[in-house]
């Protein structure tokens, strides 16, 4: 199944590319991974679109505006793409002006809906100034912070119903807590426990639930209308990996570290290069944990967009077969919106099970009589 | 052929034969599951386990080289 979306990533990707090339010069323009990627609005397309507020941090002090427009109109800022074309800095940037005043002129001819301005990315200072930080929001944060939000809002009550006692001495009460306790002892029993042992899992059992319970959340909420997966961007799956990195790393005991740096029971000749393959391999389980979330998460997404696009592409040939293809798009997007379902809860299972197991490999101890082969 | 046109065929072919590799590979899995689980019914939670830690990994494999051919086409 998994290879399977491996092959429709790879095909429809393709054959949007060239699809899109050549569909470029009638005006029809779909621009797949735009939508997959950040972007600095919420989408609610046939509504209209919501730009999120741009936080910037620079010699001056910290910025606030409301939206991309409010901060362009501010005057200091140009998208930071203008600012590498290279505007004279010492000319006061006569280029970025008029393209400025080009931008704002197109985008008021454009209509209420200000579709240029959702295309603009990073923010620079037209006078050169360096930007320290740039803590603008972006979809991906909004629906990441809402994830959050939905995992404090569950579970802290659901943590004091428990505390009180309904469900630890009694039987759980309700539809909501027993459904959530189906996840819970689900991880507990057969994630951590089989892998981490009897005697360590519950140290390591709160953030094994924590990253299954986000991620699930995350790859959820990019299903529903108008959501973004927050798991669906590189850098949100990183930091989610680098803490199974720490964490395996400060579990690790001395058994681990000297499998990894002097491995015993191996020729001597052979351990450094033993070495440097370990040394590598400590590196690429997490990296091959972040890209493994990111790639599941937008190649579905990526499939969705690219098979409803058929009826774009196709109904830009000519209307009839656009309203021909429609159906089989239809369905067959049902079918992998379907499979997508699946793909959230099995991705987070997926990252939570390889956790523990890294983690649990770290906390091996070997027994070295055993091991002279 | 320019150096972009060569970087989309890279990328066609890498994608083609990253598919390939993790085809074979759960398939291997897949087969040997089910042919364990007809074997021993009652084992099938565990082999189900096995299954899905194994056919994870080798789609990490796959999506690595999935996502080098993803950078080929975003070549300019």
């Amino acid at each position: 199944m998994m290879h399977l979306r491996t092959l429709l990533l790879s095909a429809l990707l393709l054959w949007d590319l060239a699809a899109g090339a050549s569909s470029g010069s009638d005006g029809v323009q779909l621009d797949v991974l735009h939508h997959v990627t950040n972007a600095y609005y919420l989408d609610f397309t046939p509504l209209g679109k919501l730009e999120l507020p741009r936080i910037l941090i620079d010699p001056e002090g910290v910025h606030v505006f409301p939206s991309t427009t409010a901060a362009l109109r501010d005057g200091r800022f140009i998208p930071a793409e203008w600012a590498e074309e290279g505007a004279p800095s010492g000319g006061g940037g006569e280029e970025a002006e008029s393209a400025r005043a080009g931008f704002f002129g197109e985008s008021r001819a454009g209509g209420p809906e200000t579709v240029e301005v959702t295309h603009v990315g990073k923010l620079a200072r037209r006078d050169g100034l360096p930007v320290y930080l740039d803590l603008s929001l972006t979809r991906h944060g909004v629906f990441m912070l809402l994830a959050a939000a939905l995992l404090l809002g569950i579970f802290l009550p659901l943590a004091a119903r428990y505390r009180a006692g309904i469900g630890r001495e009694s039987a759980p009460r309700g539809p909501w807590q027993n459904l959530w306790e189906t996840f819970i002892v689900f991880i507990r029993d057969e994630v951590a426990r089989p892998n981490l042992g009897e005697e360590h899992y519950r140290r390591y059992l709160p953030y094994l639930l924590t990253a299954f319970f986000f991620i699930l959340f995350c790859n959820l909420l990019g299903l529903v209308p108008f959501g973004a997966t927050a798991t669906g961007n590189i850098t949100v799956t990183a930091v989610l990996a680098s803490f199974t990195f720490i964490i395996t790393q400060v579990a690790g005991t001395r058994d681990y570290w000297r499998h990894i740096f002097w491995m015993p029971g191996v020729p001597v000749a052979l351990r450094p290069i033993l070495t440097v393959v370990e040394f590598i391999g400590l590196f690429t389980k997490p990296f091959a944990l972040a890209i493994r979330l990111f790639a599941n998460m937008t190649a579905g997404h990526v499939a969705i967009v690219c098979i409803l696009g058929l009826i774009f592409i196709f109904g830009g040939m000519s209307p009839a077969l656009g309203y021909a293809v429609a159906p089989f798009s239809v369905a067959v997007t049902l079918g992998v919106y379907g499979l997508e379902l699946l793909v959230a809860l099995l991705q987070a299972y997926i990252f939570t099970i390889l956790s523990a197991v890294f983690i649990a490999g770290a906390l091996e101890e070997h027994h070295h009589e055993e091991e002279t082969h | 052929m320019d150096a972009s046109a060569l970087a989309y065929l890279a990328a066609g072919i890498g994608a083609g034969l990253a598919a390939i590799g993790a085809g074979i590979g759960i398939g291997r899995i897949g087969g040997s599951a089910v042919e364990g689980a007809a074997r021993q019914p009652e084992a099938v939670g565990q082999i189900r386990q096995l299954f899905i830690l194994g056919a994870a990994l080798i789609e990490g494999v796959a999506l690595f080289g999935i996502v080098v051919a993803l950078l080929l086409t975003l070549l300019k």
